[in-house]
């Protein structure tokens, strides 16, 4: 995965700023998509592009359990969100759904990227390459269980 | 082997345990019309049935308006969500509380209500604050809804055992009626932090948890979730088995259930938490959220904090705290008495039971709504609206210029009629303080329903340990 980096250096984005409620009666994916972030970045649906990462702080997703959440993300082209640390309900929408993944990296990592980096991650050795810094980082790996999830494109697709 | 109450509920619920994951039977899910189309539409799209149609129940909540009922929903796509939600539970069979029915109310409100959540089971629904539920010592799981569709087709779902945290409130409260269990579990956020909880199941314990009622217990539990906690549990007890006693969907054998929960239903003297907190009753005060998440909270005779001060060294915490003092309006040293607010809502998940509505009224009883104030009161659901009209108190509220609505969840999220112009700013009984959550560009203090009843009596908040409330 190849991709630039929209970087929001706060914790606690919750989901009420990743999708504002009054979204939460759209069911049309794509128009959800112009929604998202919305409570904390305006800009954000006409700047995404498909494959971009957001990078931000501690407790990315907390609050509510909307699906909504991480479907938005995921129709604006978001790939992954690199944090230092997610809430549960947001971690799981995102496998389950197989909408994007929850990435979970380093201080070091989190302070070394900047917005509109060129990132490529490799799941498959846990690494994150910073392109435009030429420099690598470790990602937290995924939890066996999680990684199978992901690995079968979601919760529906798994079969133990 | 000694075992918590949460190990024993989880290891009696196991489907499956291999590689990691756990297999859960659940014994009630809960829906509602905003986290479940999608759901419904994914059974049909792999012609499945709802497993268990006896085992779910349906209510609307999230987007009614909480005006006259009789009237057209004018909000057309709140309108066809209802609509598909009537549709979904006639085609697969499930028991729907609809806006017409005296047991329609907010989710997390009729649940208990109607004796569908029971001590020792699981539940889950659509919705984080399904851990209210946790206070009658039931496992209960906040989903999105892919895992709705999972347990609708199921009955059961995937987990990865959460670790155990014991949080131990000991000690009595000075005045419990002004120092509520609202302003007890804020205390209790505002130390651990907004991800103190990530990935445990909270058992709250002690002396002060044991004397709370079953509703002050369920506002403990409701925010557990703003600890970033998968679920809150309170062992069941005596109040517990009362308070459930003659609902209507308990089992028909209750005293046999009553005499096994009593036997089964605490965790063993010697059993091991994987983490532990405990704080003291005594000298918890009514508190004021003053910044955009619920650790953000001060003592009400307290100010709004500078942020290098709140940060404590930590320059994440500090900026996190100038953007929410930036979105907030308000200038650092500012007492929290000082602030002035434009709107109170009474109402929500964690505080609109008739316990709460009685002591909010107390403190209206006589009195009038400041003038710059517009002050709403939101009954958890029509059963807590038919109960406190019975009582009266929808005069005392009327009469001192509250509004005195139809049950949903209203202002706490935003997304039905009842929101905040930009700029207003709120006393609410709600959970959430985020930016925008009551609507875009709104200001959310959170406090307790005692709390809020005076904030919109003297137009700013003041200390309800100085009124009278006995």
């Amino acid at each position: 995965m190849k991709g630039s980096v929209i970087k929001y250096e706060r914790d606690n984005i919750d989901t009420d700023v990743i999708l504002p409620g009054p979204y939460l009666k759209i069911h049309d994916y794509v128009e959800l998509a112009k929604h998202a972030m919305e409570g904390l970045d305006k800009d954000f649906h006409k700047r995404v592009k498909p494959g971009d990462f957001i990078v931000a702080g501690k407790n990315f997703g907390c609050g509510s359990s909307r699906e909504h959440a991480p479907i938005a993300l995921s129709y604006s082209g978001i790939k992954a969100v690199l944090a230092l640390s997610f809430a549960r309900i947001f971690y799981r929408n995102a496998v389950d759904g197989a909408f994007l993944l929850p990435i979970e990296i380093d201080e070091s990592a989190y302070k070394d990227i900047s917005d509109s980096d060129s990132l490529e991650v490799d799941i498959s050795k846990n690494e994150i390459k910073n392109l435009t810094k030429n420099k690598i980082y470790k990602m937290k790996p995924f939890p066996e269980l999680i990684g199978k999830i992901i690995e079968a494109g979601g919760l529906f697709n798994y079969k133990p | 082997m000694s075992k918590t109450l949460f190990e024993k509920i989880w290891d009696s619920h196991i489907v499956v345990d291999e590689d990691g994951r756990s297999l859960l039977y659940v014994d009630r899910h809960l829906i509602h019309e905003v986290t479940s189309p999608q759901a419904f539409d994914g059974l049909r799209l792999n012609a499945r049935k709802v497993r268990r149609p006896d085992l779910t129940f349906a209510t609307m909540d999230h987007n009614v308006p909480t005006s006259d009922r009789s009237l057209p929903i004018l909000d057309q796509t709140s309108s066809i969500q209802i609509k598909t939600l009537e549709r979904n539970c006639k085609e697969f069979g499930i028991t729907l509380f609809d806006i017409h029915s005296p047991n329609q109310g907010i989710v997390h409100v009729i649940g208990p209500e109607l004796g569908i959540t029971l001590p020792g089971t699981t539940i889950v629904c659509g919705d984080s604050h399904t851990s209210t539920h946790g206070a009658f010592g039931s496992l209960a799981f906040g989903i999105g809804t892919s895992d709705v569709e999972h347990v609708l087709a199921t009955q059961c779902i995937m987990m990865e055992k959460p670790k155990t945290f014991e949080i131990k409130i000991q000690g009595k409260r000075k005045n419990p009626h002004a120092v509520t269990a609202k302003d007890i579990i804020l205390s209790i956020i505002r130390k651990i932090g907004t991800a103190g909880g990530t990935g445990t199941v909270i058992e709250y314990r002690g002396e002060t948890i044991s004397e709370l009622t079953m509703e002050q217990r369920m506002t403990i539990c409701n925010m557990s979730i703003e600890a970033g906690a998968r679920a809150g549990l309170i062992a069941p007890d005596e109040k517990t088995y009362q308070y459930l006693n003659g609902r209507k969907y308990v089992p028909k054998n209750y005293d046999e259930c009553v005499n096994y929960w009593r036997e089964n239903l605490k965790t063993d003297s010697g059993a091991k938490f994987d983490k532990s907190f405990t704080l003291s009753a005594e000298n918890i005060v009514p508190q004021v959220s003053w910044g955009t998440n619920p650790a953000m909270t001060s003592d009400v005779t307290g100010i709004v904090p500078f942020p290098d001060e709140y940060g404590k060294g930590n320059p994440e915490e500090e900026k996190g705290a100038t953007k929410a003092l930036q979105y907030m309006d308000l200038k650092p040293g500012t007492p929290i008495m000082d602030i002035v607010i434009d709107r109170v809502f009474i109402g929500s998940c964690t505080n609109a039971r008739l316990g709460d509505l009685i002591e909010a009224a107390k403190v209206v009883k006589g009195k009038k709504v400041s003038s710059r104030v517009r002050a709403m009161v939101v009954p958890g659901s029509q059963l807590v609206k038919k109960n406190a009209e019975e009582m009266g108190l929808d005069k005392i509220f009327k009469d001192a210029g509250f509004e005195w609505r139809e049950s949903g969840c209203s202002m706490c999220l935003g997304m039905n009629p009842d929101i905040l112009a930009a700029g207003e700013r709120c006393a609410s009984t709600s959970n959430r303080n985020f930016e925008g959550r009551q609507g875009t560009g709104g200001r959310t203090h959170l406090v307790s329903p005692v709390m809020a009843a005076a904030a919109a009596i003297s137009g700013h908040f003041v200390d309800v340990r100085e009124l009278d409330l006995n």
